[in-house]
């Protein structure tokens, strides 16, 4: 350490900065090496401050709010209790776990049979069902909304028969079906394309050893394809499931916000806004309990999670 | 009671591989129509349907003081109405600043867009050189950038919202330090957009950083040898090696994220709100919950019709950048 401090004062006067950059001038790689440095710690520090910032709120006591800087304004982590307390915040996270995870189900069940049919057999009209699947995928959910809630309030008659009158849509305003189904169907485009992908890619020898040892074809599937097909399984399913736990505006517009009438964790944060306006801690206390789930699934399934968004930009 | 249960085990056996034998007499064409049926139910019933009502409702009159939701046909009527800005008293209100809603929410939405994606775009560039690199470390770097993709967007409007919390929060003190922001920006429109636009680049960076190093790691790293040996600098090989590589996957990736963020709407709900930075959805909203049924859904439309423009503006320059290449 004194050594080199020596060495570089002995060389000229331009002071430390002149010197990095002769230095730099005279070996390229280690500047880029030292700007590749500079630029990760940038990006860390970015992406993960509010993060930071969040914790140094819901530490701070709620009566010394005022000219918090970088660390807390004494220690109270009794706020992570509080945030229970004035709101049902763990109701609404379980409901919006519920809801994620049986969406992943059945976008998975019914994904694996449209990907099997997608990626290993062929039929008529095979481009253009992918087509409309894509472009659906696309449409704003703005453009879905209003029939969706009539639908979902029991506002749509489906058909009249003459001897059971009319039927009409289920009421379903403030239960979990009234999200799941819509998003089932929305978030499903992406789940084909994954898994069509992945089942493609699987030798038809296998598949046509198992026919001769006496599977059916629906068994071949369950038996051989899909579990052949493990990673991207979870690939769609992770997706699905992060992608229903963002999930804000049918979230948003098919409960009236009650924790027990299945709201989702949109409207935890909503009522919190709505409520308790000066409960800065325990806002930020909720939320970084509301993004613990999707944290830890990051942290585990990372690999599947860039493998499937990349693997979605290929496909174009 | 021994018959009864040989009969119902029977029965049900026979019922687990009926179904089986029965789609082992189908042809590959009709197996495959039949494992798409539960697809096309959903995807009719839950998008297809919806989309043509809305469509059909956009060509009716509001129904304001009737249990109907529409009134009578009105043909485009709607469509001219928002697009002219006449006769929209109702709409008039919850839109700053602008006498014409739709033009306010238009500009709003086109001006986000254009700042949000250029952003992410570098951002999201500068991420992915990163994560091309190998280093110690280089999985907890990917968690880390990934993280605030995974924020579920009703907490990322939290998250925003306390930090430009007027006393409160550290971003206020630091956008006012440099003079952009006013006294309270969560009531402002310009501020607000800015607030929008930077929870916006946090967030969805990553998935732009992801999209392009997928084409990154495309690349053939042989070149970046050829490069090297001919005498070319770093900066000359992002230029001709990587850049043009890349951008295709770029170009995809700018396509998806224009698309999702003509939509944007949760993030504004849950920072500035919709009054003060009403977007094309917003707009979608607030006519629904006037009773607007028939104009909102004109306004869904109208939102749909410039989301299929834009694709279609990329499309085109797709097709350009292959005959040029």
């Amino acid at each position: 350490m004194a050594s080199t401090t020596v060495e570089e004062g002995d060389g000229d006067d331009d002071g430390p900065i002149a010197n990095r950059a002769q230095e730099a001038i005279r070996n390229p790689g280690d500047a880029y090496q030292f700007l590749f440095y500079v630029v990760t710690a940038f990006f860390l520090v970015t992406t993960l401050f509010p993060f930071y910032w969040l914790l140094v709120l819901a530490l701070t006591p709620g009566d010394r709010m005022t000219d918090i800087g970088l660390l807390p304004n004494g220690f109270n982590p009794a706020s992570f209790v509080e945030m229970f307390q004035r709101l049902p915040f763990h109701v609404y996270m379980f409901n919006s776990i519920v809801i994620a995870l049986t969406t992943t189900v059945i976008v998975l069940l019914v994904a694996s049979f449209a990907g099997y049919a997608f990626g290993r057999l062929e039929f008529r009209g095979k481009t253009a069902l992918l087509l409309v699947l894509l472009a659906i995928s696309y449409f704003p959910p703005a453009a879905f909304i209003i029939p969706l809630f009539q639908f979902f309030t029991g506002n749509v008659e489906i058909l009249t028969l003459p001897a059971v009158g009319t039927i009409s849509s289920p009421n379903w305003f403030n239960t979990p079906g009234a999200m799941v189904t819509p998003f089932s169907a929305l978030f499903l485009p992406l789940s084909i394309f994954i898994l069509t992908t992945f089942y493609s890619q699987i030798p038809d020898g296998l598949e046509d050893a198992a026919r001769v040892e006496g599977a059916t074809r629906i068994g071949a599937l369950f038996r051989v394809i899909i579990p052949l097909s493990a990673p991207g399984v979870a690939t769609a399913g992770v997706l699905t499931f992060i992608g229903v736990y963002n999930e804000f505006f049918i979230s948003f517009l098919m409960t009236d916000g009650q924790a027990q009438n299945w709201a989702p964790i949109v409207w935890g944060v909503v009522n919190y806004q709505g409520q308790y306006q000066a409960f800065y801690n325990l806002m930020a206390a909720a939320s970084i309990v509301g993004v613990l789930p999707v944290v830890i699934l990051v942290v585990i399934a990372q690999e599947r999670i860039v493998s499937g968004l990349t693997a979605g930009a290929l496909k174009e | 009671m021994a018959t009864s249960d040989d009969h119902s085990r029977g029965r049900l056996r026979s019922a687990a591989v009926a179904p089986a034998n029965w789609t082992e007499r189908l042809s590959e064409q009709g197996f495959a129509y039949v494992l798409l049926v539960p697809t096309l139910l959903l995807v009719s019933t839950m998008a297809l349907w919806p989309l043509v009502s809305t469509f059909e409702m956009s060509l009716r009159a509001d129904a304001l003081f009737s249990a109907e939701y529409v009134g009578e046909f009105v043909g485009l009527e709607n469509y001219v109405e928002l697009l002219t800005g006449e006769r929209n008293a109702v709409l008039g209100s919850p839109f700053v600043d602008f006498s014409q809603p739709l033009q306010s929410a238009l500009t709003v939405t086109l001006v986000y867009v254009a700042i949000a994606v250029t952003l992410e775009t570098i951002i999201g560039f500068g991420q992915a050189l990163v994560l091309d690199q190998s280093f110690r470390g280089r999985r907890w770097v990917r968690v880390a950038i990934l993280i605030p993709w995974a924020v579920p967007i009703a907490i990322q409007g939290l998250i925003f919202w306390l930090f430009f919390q007027p006393g409160i929060g550290v971003g206020t003190d630091l956008m006012q330090s440099l003079g952009v922001f006013s006294a309270n920006p969560l009531i402002n429109t310009t501020d607000t957009l800015i607030i929008v636009i930077v929870a916006d680049v946090w967030k969805t960076s990553a998935f732009m950083a992801l999209l392009i190093l997928a084409g990154l790691q495309s690349v053939d790293r042989s070149l970046y040898d050829v490069a090297k040996v001919a005498g070319a600098s770093k900066v000359q090989q992002f230029r001709y090696i990587t850049f043009p590589l890349v951008l295709p996957a770029l170009l995809v990736a700018l396509l998806f994220r224009t698309i999702q963020s003509m939509r944007v709407y949760g993030i504004i709900e849950t920072t500035g709100g919709c009054s003060t930075l009403p977007s094309l959805t917003c707009m979608v909203v607030s006519t629904f919950r006037a009773g607007r049924y028939a104009t909102s859904a004109a306004v869904a439309f109208i939102t749909a019709g410039i989301v299929a423009l834009v694709a279609l503006v990329y499309i085109v320059k797709f097709a350009d950048l292959e005959v040029g290449a």
